[in-house]
């Protein structure tokens, strides 16, 4: 495994003739764009944007970043980057586990799928060889069966399958892929594009190798410097100890409660009150935790492993109750039940689809329904957990009143005639932080690449307490300054989703680790400077693909509903989104009109 | 003297034994010292709250009715009403 020859093996899959070939990536490209998400828009650049994202034409990249599956902590995750079929935007997603990494040991650092099967395939991957099999056995089966499926036929041991669901092979908008880890390609839906393409798998197998890389003291000594910033983080990351590690994400949910930027009952409210405790990480860890799962190279281990003692849903076993569905499907939709969120958590994983859009999906269908704006016959009453369940299943088939909303929240609410309670932005639905109570997290919403996202720039944590050195905590609830530093996250952390990291190892880490651990692993010299300018132009890659794809002035923006709805909670009572003017801010660190890259900025960053 | 119902989160919680605390208070009393008061009570959380200096670590949160303490124009010396809702974590951070 040579990291520095990194990009080199990169497999261009025609599903069309059952061909593939290694074509070395560009070098230029490569030093510009890094890996995993910078290379993978790159390759979608290449495509067009014009193209229809569920057609043969789009192409489908599953990119490793030079440091994953590598010794360095926390480098298990590996990028999804195609055009949305949700969004129209190109879109790039992460996936934790080991499949990115058994990618790596089988000798590849990516697999770039173009065209269409004519009948349904997977992807068999092993010691630098690839070949598209026969997948109608398990074409229609959910991702468990699937998986279960291949496991026998392969053996588990050193196996990862990647697969989609009913949802992906259906044209759902928000399908996803996820591995035997039940760790997805949530957002943006790529599954649906792996369905178009009748791709139902990949399956690697792979035995872990070392990478190689020449300085081996060096190497040793800056990942020893990362894990021990990764451990002396004491409130967040340090195994055992720290809040993620002990609780898993959803240790914000009475957080974002307290302070009033819980969207509750489709986001007419800021605050779950009382009720939010009941889905808590706390209440999860204090009843129904029996293990906490980990990634490769991670010690943290977030993941979060249920168990369901009683109920209708008793005996269900199931990871991982994160915070964004457990927000979703829980306050969002009215819901305090956290073993009716662990059943539609596990049916998200098992039919393929984005639990963060189903729980907008389902909201904003509830909303419509207490308007009287649901079809003739249907509808769905606020927490009827038996119901949402019921309907989950057939939005992933794509069928009865579930075949609208598969479209997504956005077109869904459209369709209905009521496009204004789609909490969405760029056809993608909002995460778990109400925009009036983290004003940052709201700028991050509608200047997102991929739609409406908490990890483009993720500044919560910076509003949240969590600054590094000698920096001081944001208020959450001042719009000025948050232009430059969400500018600021958007950028760092499109190089860390490039190496390709987990985008929690930035609670611990900064770009002088990444720095040091890309420049050692690579062989060459590179500066946190360099990091953040690589960020930087991957960010505007992004923006002007999006921008040939059709999105300019007026593109980023947030649901009326957080901007001219004042919260009436605790925390944030009487606070609106002041969008217009963080976006004045934002364009002016980003040196963007309206939106949109002006051709100077292009030539500036060397994009063009 | 009276007491202030605090509530506590996270990784505060084995700390304190539970979700909320009653602790008791001067008449007068300021949110500075209630955080004397509960540093008092479980000297383990001091690392946590305060820094040397005795201001509040930026690696806390204390919030008084949803807002956090760094924030409010009084800071520390912010007077105590018992109807306020205090709620203590340690910095938190997910996605």
């Amino acid at each position: 495994m040579q990291l520095s020859a990194f990009g080199q093996n990169v497999a261009h899959v025609n599903l069309a003739t059952g061909r593939f070939e290694l074509r070395p990536t560009p070098e230029p490209w490569v030093r510009r764009y890094i890996g995993a998400r910078g290379l993978g828009v790159r390759y979608v650049l290449e495509a067009g944007p014009g193209v229809d994202p569920l057609g043969p034409e789009n192409v489908l990249c599953f990119l490793n970043g030079p440091l994953t599956g590598s010794e360095a902590s926390m480098s298990g995750s590996w990028a999804c980057v195609t055009k949305s079929p949700l969004t129209g935007t190109v879109t790039d997603s992460h996936q934790g586990g080991w499949t990115g990494a058994r990618l790596r040991w089988a000798g590849f650092d990516g697999l770039v799928f173009e065209g269409r099967s004519a009948m349904p395939v997977y992807a068999y991957v092993e010691d630098g060889r690839i070949e598209l099999r026969d997948a109608s056995p398990v074409w229609g089966q959910g991702i468990h069966q699937t998986i279960a499926f291949f496991q026998q036929r392969y053996g588990v041991k050193n196996l990862s399958v990647n697969a989609i669901g009913p949802a992906g092979e259906r044209g759902n908008r928000f399908a996803a892929w996820l591995n035997e880890d039940d760790r997805a390609f949530g957002r943006g839906g790529t599954g649906a594009v792996g369905g178009a393409k009748n791709l139902k798998a990949i399956v690697i197998r792979a035995a872990s190798k070392k990478s190689q890389v020449d300085d081996r003291q060096a190497w040793k000594q800056v990942r020893r410097e990362a894990l021990d910033a990764i451990r002396d983080e004491v409130n967040i990351t340090s195994p055992r100890k720290g809040g993620l590690s002990v609780y898993g994400t959803n240790v914000l949910m009475n957080v974002t409660n307290r302070i009033g930027a819980l969207g509750t009952r489709n986001s007419q409210k800021t605050s779950f009150g009382d009720r939010a405790e009941a889905i808590s990480g706390e209440r999860v860890q204090e009843t129904i935790l029996v293990g906490d799962p980990t990634c490769h190279a991670c010690p943290v281990a977030c993941k979060k492993e249920v168990e369901i003692a009683d109920g209708p849903w008793k005996g269900l076993r199931m990871e991982s109750v994160e915070y964004e569905p457990a927000w979703s499907l829980g306050a969002n939709c009215d819901n305090d039940d956290v073993a009716s969120i662990a059943k539609l958590i596990d049916q998200c994983n098992d039919l393929g689809m984005d639990p963060i859009e189903l729980g907008n999906v389902l909201s904003m269908y509830m909303e419509a329904t207490e308007q009287g704006w649901a079809p003739g016959g249907g509808g769905l009453a606020w927490g009827d957990t038996a119901a949402m369940v019921s309907l989950t299943d057939a939005i992933g088939r794509c069928e009865g009143e579930g075949e609208l909303l598969a479209e997504g929240t956005a077109l869904a609410a459209a369709k209905l005639g009521h496009p204004e309670i789609a909490m969405a932005v760029k056809g993608q639905a909002v995460p778990a932080y109400d925009p009036r109570g983290l004003k940052g997290m709201g700028l991050g919403y509608a200047t997102s690449n991929r739609g409406a996202c908490h990890l483009r720039a993720y500044v919560a944590a910076a509003e949240l307490g969590v600054v590094p050195g000698e920096a001081e905590p944001l208020d959450p609830l001042e719009w000025k300054g948050k232009g430059q530093l969400v500018k600021t996250f958007q950028d760092l952390h499109a190089f860390s989703d490039s190496l390709d990291f987990c985008k929690f190892s930035a609670f611990a880490e900064g770009a002088d680790h990444y720095a040091r651990q890309y420049a050692t692993a690579m062989g060459i010299e590179f500066g946190a400077d360099e990091v953040m300018a690589a960020g930087e132009r991957i960010y505007n890659l992004e923006r002007h693909y999006n921008n040939l794809a059709g999105f300019g002035a007026g593109s980023d923006t947030l649901p009326a509903r957080f901007t001219q709805e004042p919260s009436s909670e605790p925390g944030s009572k009487g606070h609106v989104s002041e969008l217009d003017a963080m976006l004045a801010e934002y364009y002016a660190a980003r040196g963007w009109q309206e939106g949109v890259v002006p051709e100077g900025k292009l030539r500036e960053l060397g994009i063009v | 003297m009276s007491a202030v119902r605090v509530c506590f989160y996270a990784t505060f919680r084995p700390i304190v034994g539970g979700k909320h605390a009653e602790i008791a208070v001067g008449d007068d009393a300021t949110v500075g010292d209630l955080l004397a008061a509960i540093v008092e009570r479980w000297p383990t959380l001091r690392e946590h709250l305060l820094r040397p200096d005795g201001a509040l670590s930026k690696r806390a949160n204390l919030f008084v009715d949803g807002r956090a303490l760094r924030f409010l124009p009084a800071g520390l010396d912010t007077p105590l009403d018992p109807r306020q809702e205090i709620d203590c974590f340690p910095a938190v951070a997910g996605g």
